[in-house]
């Protein structure tokens, strides 16, 4: 089943998992939660359960701040909404969606904002055939993800709320604070009370052109949880080489991620995301994101090219090349900066490592 | 960590039971649940002796800890001055603290052994001892700025909590300990906690390798330790020993081994190695902050240690006292504008329940107060700005409190004078809390020698004050502010200084006066000997007869012109103001003198001066007419007597040959005829020397300005220079014109401006007030009129 889709949803990918949880778990539970707060934090941050097979071993999701996922969980289950914010590429939506999945069973009750989202995409709009024919009736609503988690006792998952204009934002201020929705069309009838167990999960990014800023009123309803790139190279390697190990399964592409590449490319998202190399070099960071998703991006990329091109051998100055995209996109300088980087650091690593470090140098060449 | 532990692969090799001859009591220093564990041990146990690890050199302090008067946060400040290079070769002084809180096992240990009229005694080497069998940066003589005796580095950063942190999801050992030994401690048996700290430490032991416990001084320090509980073994029935954690097993081993030899020690004078009790502070027993050994969080854990011990029931007590903290955090929140709610609060208390209920915790603890803050207080990414609420909680987790002495009697005496005079300015000396203090200096009262109070701290290097504002007349800068102001804070290394100088002397004033001999001592400079006359002057110290006889000698034996004249200036200062800061002393116009001396003799080969030390040359010039105007009038004619012989030099650097004639013609106004001849010569000379007329200008009107004033000559001189010159000449010689028409004031140039104007039969006005003509027109005129008049005189119309 997984195999039709290109991004199946996480409940769906891991449904195993998620249902090993649920049969194992002793824990209390919120109202309306497939899983206790203990699950789920084990779906989320690994661990082994017992089942009738054996031990059966539940792989960590979401790597870097356990403790993050720990209040997470616990903001849920009160009566606040959690907004995740943070620079892009760090892993909001996968967070969010795999809270919803462990706790709702589904994270696809999601609205996506834009400069265009209104609020009926949020809340609910009409069959208009429906509306004209037999006039305001629940027949004719056609609920929106608000009003479904309302009704469902689900989570509503708003992504990017902050590209949404302020007072599309602040909308939700009255469904947070009261957990009422009122349809003044549907008269007496027009009053949906929550179920226990709907709550909103928002993510924002902080870094990105075109945010409308929250209102005070409404980051009053949310916990705030910041979430950071990864600090250490070795788990962002590891990350690397996970999801392009997925990326590859899921496009069919039957090639061996190369490890030696991973850390490669890990160290120089690290290094110029920080500004400084593991010599203490000091280098300047580019204005581009320098998300590990990025770094994926670029890995899966170069692996794509190497499946379908090169008979499936990774050359590295695709891999520059790829780098050169990934990091030169709104800013002249940029480029700057990466030579810089290939100029200092790579070649004090190629002097002292040699080995790939000074096959990645050469190429440094396709740096224009 | 119950998992980890009960796997069965652990020896019980200590026993626990509360009915042998010698109980090991482990501890962390500074832990909550150690103290009130062992005093619920003492009351089982029923012991004769307390045997506690600490240098046993401070025996006699004991009392004076546990004194009703006395404060936590305290310590005992250790010295050792290896003179006879003992230790090192370098012969280094060498210094730590014991700090005590309420929460020290150490300190409730001695609290007990008093109520119950036992004795309590430390059982470690001396401090000197310790310092000769550690080598080299290992244990207490690491290159650390701060040391700290009750050190648990080895339970804190040991391999064996990395794999407890990663087995039970913890990010920290901190939190690890808080969880399961803080936390979960409170609610077992004495037993069961000696048992749980026994493991814990004998597993954390077994991943120490024995040569790091040999280079650190560990297994000597035992050594000494396992003497002194068989010593004692043979007077009393039931000893309990409580030492750091990591020991037990090692004096087990010793005891169960049989004889332990006690250690030979030296004996040291008192101004070689001893120990004071002195006040300390929330702030430095922080773990956050450096104190590596320490616990985090100190006042927190201080505060429900006492709680405890008081009787307060130990369900539930986590419980109350972060929800104390959480409210507290919101309370100074809301004064610093940061908005947080009743709901926000509510929200943060139920986050901390929550997550303690979700980490299997039986109570929330710091960690889950600071992720509570985290998640319900910071609206928004977090950021500096926007972490305040963290910064706070941090703050008040840690306290400001700082401790006192009661016993008085044992105060090393430059801290009582410090407390006295601290008492008598009203200085809020019992805050860690910066203060600020404005003092009025030449106003009828107290102010200068509040203001003499603080530099003799600074003078001390206490750190305890630092001036903001006011006169500095060390840079000779803001000599006319009347006010100074001064921020202080009094920390454990104020005490710590203050200690170090006991030997100096008894009060503040003796050890600067002594500390002033010894840096005289080591001068043999003139400008740093009359610095630390201006630091005497400043402090409102006299120096003793011998120090201002050195002082002397050193001003005659320096030969450098510059650090005399440096020094001069210095000295002239401090004469000039003695009335104003009422401080007499003769000895300044006896080395304005000396300096004045030496000056004049040297002051003859000044005229080649390289150029970048011209203009210092020049001030000290300035300086010396001072003097011989101010207080050595009867030596004017010394002074012109040497400038006329650097002016004769057939080198002379311009500058300096224009000071030297201006200061002539102020002595002596017929001078002026040889200043204008001067000048002449270098317009007349080559392009060259034409352009060091500017600098000669520049030196001239330093000195005497007024010579441009009295009639034209100068000026005409100066138009000469200046439109005898191509303009890219001119450019260069720019900036020291400038220079030279600094020194004028504002009425002065306008007189010059007006006069040069007249030059070219212009007013003021035209200059001021008409239209500046264009740079380039101007030159098309004067090339026009230039071939018009070339015109003419081909035509024979000229």
């Amino acid at each position: 089943m997984e195999q039709n889709f290109i991004k199946p949803p996480v409940e769906i990918r891991y449904a195993h998992e998620l249902a090993a949880l649920a049969a194992s778990d002793t824990g209390k539970k919120p109202e309306n939660w497939k899983l206790s707060p203990k699950a789920v934090r084990m779906f989320i941050l690994g661990g082994s359960i017992p089942t009738p097979q054996g031990t059966m071993n539940i792989p960590r999701k979401f790597y870097g701040n356990d403790a993050l996922v720990e209040r997470c969980i616990i903001t849920l289950a009160g009566s606040r909404g959690l907004m995740l914010v943070g620079e892009p590429g760090t892993a909001k939506t996968m967070l969010s969606e795999l809270l919803s999945a462990a706790i709702c069973g589904t994270s696809t009750n999601t609205v996506q904002g834009t400069a265009g989202t209104t609020e009926d995409m949020i809340k609910y709009s009409w069959n208009y055939a429906l509306l004209l024919s037999n006039g305001p009736s629940r027949e004719a609503l056609v609920p929106a993800p608000l009003l479904v988690g309302m009704e469902k006792g689900i989570f509503a998952r708003f992504e990017e709320i902050t590209r949404t204009p302020a007072e599309i934002q602040d909308s939700l201020i009255s469904v947070m604070s009261d957990k009422i929705l009122n349809i003044p069309e549907l008269g007496d009838d027009g009053f949906v009370f929550a179920k226990p167990g709907f709550n909103i999960i928002g993510t924002a990014n902080t870094r990105d052109k075109g945010v409308n800023e929250m209102s005070g009123a409404l980051k009053r309803r949310f916990n705030f949880e910041t979430v950071a790139p990864i600090r250490d190279v070795r788990l962002e390697k590891e990350i690397i080489v996970r999801e392009a190990q997925d990326l590859a399964k899921t496009g069919h592409i039957d090639c061996p991620v190369d490890e030696d590449v991973a850390e490669l490319l890990a160290v120089t998202y690290h290094e110029l995301r920080e500004g400084v190399t593991a010599e203490g070099t000091r280098v300047d960071s580019p204005a581009a994101v320098m998300s590990t998703a990025e770094a994926v991006s670029v890995y899966f990329q170069t692996l794509s090219h190497a499946w379908y091109y090169e008979d499936g051998r990774i050359d590295l100055h695709l891999l520059t090349e790829n780098l050169l995209g990934a990091v030169c996109k709104e800013n002249r300088d940029d480029l700057e900066k990466l030579k810089s980087y290939f100029h200092t650091a790579v070649k004090e690593k190629s002097k002292r490592e040699g080995g790939i470090w000074t096959e990645y140098y050469k190429t440094g060449q396709y740096l224009k | 960590m119950d998992g980890i532990l009960q796997n069965g692969t652990i020896p019980e090799m200590i026993p626990c039971t509360m009915e042998q001859p010698v109980l090991l009591f482990p501890v962390r220093h500074h832990s909550p649940v150690c103290s009130y564990q062992l005093v619920r041990t003492i009351e089982v146990y029923q012991p004769d002796i307390i045997l506690i690890e600490g240098p046993e050199n401070a025996n006699a302090l004991i009392p004076i800890l546990t004194d009703e008067d006395t404060a936590l946060p305290a310590a005992i400040y250790y010295f050792y001055k290896d003179t006879a290079k003992l230790v090192s070769d370098e012969g280094e002084d060498y210094h730590c603290y014991y700090p005590f809180l309420y929460a020290s096992p150490e300190y409730n240990a001695m609290v007990q052994a008093k109520k119950r009229g036992i004795p309590a005694k430390f059982i470690d080497l001396p401090y000197s001892a310790i310092l000769m069998h550690t080598k080299g940066d290992r244990g207490l003589r690491t290159e650390q700025e701060k040391h700290s005796y009750a050190d648990d580095s080895h339970l804190v950063q040991s391999r064996f909590y990395a794999k407890l942190c990663e087995k039970t999801g913890l990010r920290s050992f901190e939190e690890f300990w808080e969880k399961y030994f803080e936390i979960a401690g409170i609610r077992k048996t004495p037993e069961e906690f000696l048992r749980q700290m026994h493991t814990y430490c004998i597993l954390t032991r077994r991943e120490t390798p024995q040569a790091e416990l040999e280079a650190d001084g560990t297994l000597a320090r035992e050594q000494c330790m396992a003497s002194r509980i068989q010593e004692a073994m043979r007077s009393y029935g039931k000893i309990l020993v409580v030492t750091g954690g990591f020991h037990s097993a090692g004096l087990y081993a010793l005891l169960q081994d049989g004889d332990v030899k006690p250690p030979k020690l030296r004996d040291f004078p008192d101004n070689v190695q001893n120990c004071y009790p002195m006040a300390y502070s929330y702030t430095a027993a922080d773990a956050l902050r450096g104190y590596a050994s320490g616990m985090q969080h100190p006042e927190f854990y201080d505060t429900l240690c006492r709680a405890l011990l008081s009787g307060a029931q130990p369900e539930g007590i986590y419980r109350a006292q972060t929800l104390d903290l959480l409210a507290r955090t919101a309370k100074e929140a809301a004064k610093k504008d940061v908005p947080i709610s009743t709901a926000d609060v509510t929200a943060a208390y139920s986050m901390m329940e929550g997550l303690a209920a979700l980490r299997g915790a039986q109570e929330c603890g710091m960690y889950e107060l600071y992720d509570a803050v985290t998640a319900c207080m910071i609206k928004g990414e977090r950021t500096t700005a926007t972490a305040l609420p963290l910064d706070i909680l941090g703050t008040l987790a840690t306290g400001e409190g700082v401790g006192r002495i009661g016993d008085r009697s044992h105060v090393p005496p430059l801290i009582a004078d410090f407390e006295a005079q601290c008492e008598a300015f009203r200085l809020k000396s019992r805050s860690a809390v910066p203060q600020e203090a404005e003092l009025a200096l030449f106003q009828k009262g107290r102010g200068m020698e509040e203001s003499r109070f603080f530099h003799r701290m600074q003078f001390l290097g206490t750190e305890f004050a630092e001036r903001l504002k006011g006169p500095d007349l060390h840079a000779g800068k803001d000599r006319s502010r009347v006010r100074e102001v001064w921020r202080y804070r009094r920390t454990p290394h104020v005490d710590a200084v203050l200690i170090d100088h006991t030997t100096d002397g008894v009060t503040l004033a003796e050890a600067c006066r002594t500390l002033a001999g010894k840096a005289l001592r080591r001068e043999r400079r003139c400008e740093t000997a009359a610095k630390i006359a201006v630091d005497c002057f400043l402090m409102g110290i006299t120096l003793p007869p011998e120090d201002a006889a050195l002082m002397e000698q050193i001003l005659v034996g320096d030969g450098d012109f510059f650090s005399i004249g440096k020094g001069l200036y210095y000295f002239d200062m401090l004469h000039s103001l003695r009335r104003l800061y009422d401080f007499s002393d003769d000895a300044a116009v006896r080395c304005i003198a000396l300096c004045f001396g030496k000056l004049i003799t040297l002051l003859p080969t000044m005229g080649d001066v390289p150029p970048e030390r011209a203009q210092e040359c020049i001030t000290i010039f300035r300086v010396l007419y001072g003097v011989t105007g101010r207080v050595l009038p009867e030596r004017q004619e010394e002074f012109r007597l040497a400038l006329l012989t650097l002016t004769e030099r057939a080198e002379k650097e311009p500058s300096v040959f224009g000071a030297a004639s201006g200061l002539l013609y102020a002595m002596d106004g017929a001078f002026r005829t040889q200043a204008e001849s001067a000048m002449c010569g270098y317009l007349r000379g080559s392009l060259p020397m034409q352009k060091q007329g500017a600098l000669f200008l520049k030196g001239l009107f330093e000195t005497a300005r007024d010579i441009a004033l009295t009639d034209e000559s100068f000026l005409r001189m100066t138009d000469a220079l200046i439109t005898g010159m191509e303009i890219s000449d001119f450019l260069e010689i720019l900036p020291s014109l400038r220079l030279a028409f600094s020194y004028f004031t504002p009425a002065e140039i306008q007189q010059t401006a007006a006069s040069a104007a007249a030059l070219y039969a212009a007013s003021a006005e035209d200059i001021t007030k008409k239209r500046a003509v264009d740079e380039e027109l101007y030159l098309f005129g004067a090339q026009l009129d230039r071939e018009v008049c070339g015109i003419c005189k081909e035509g024979g119309r000229a």
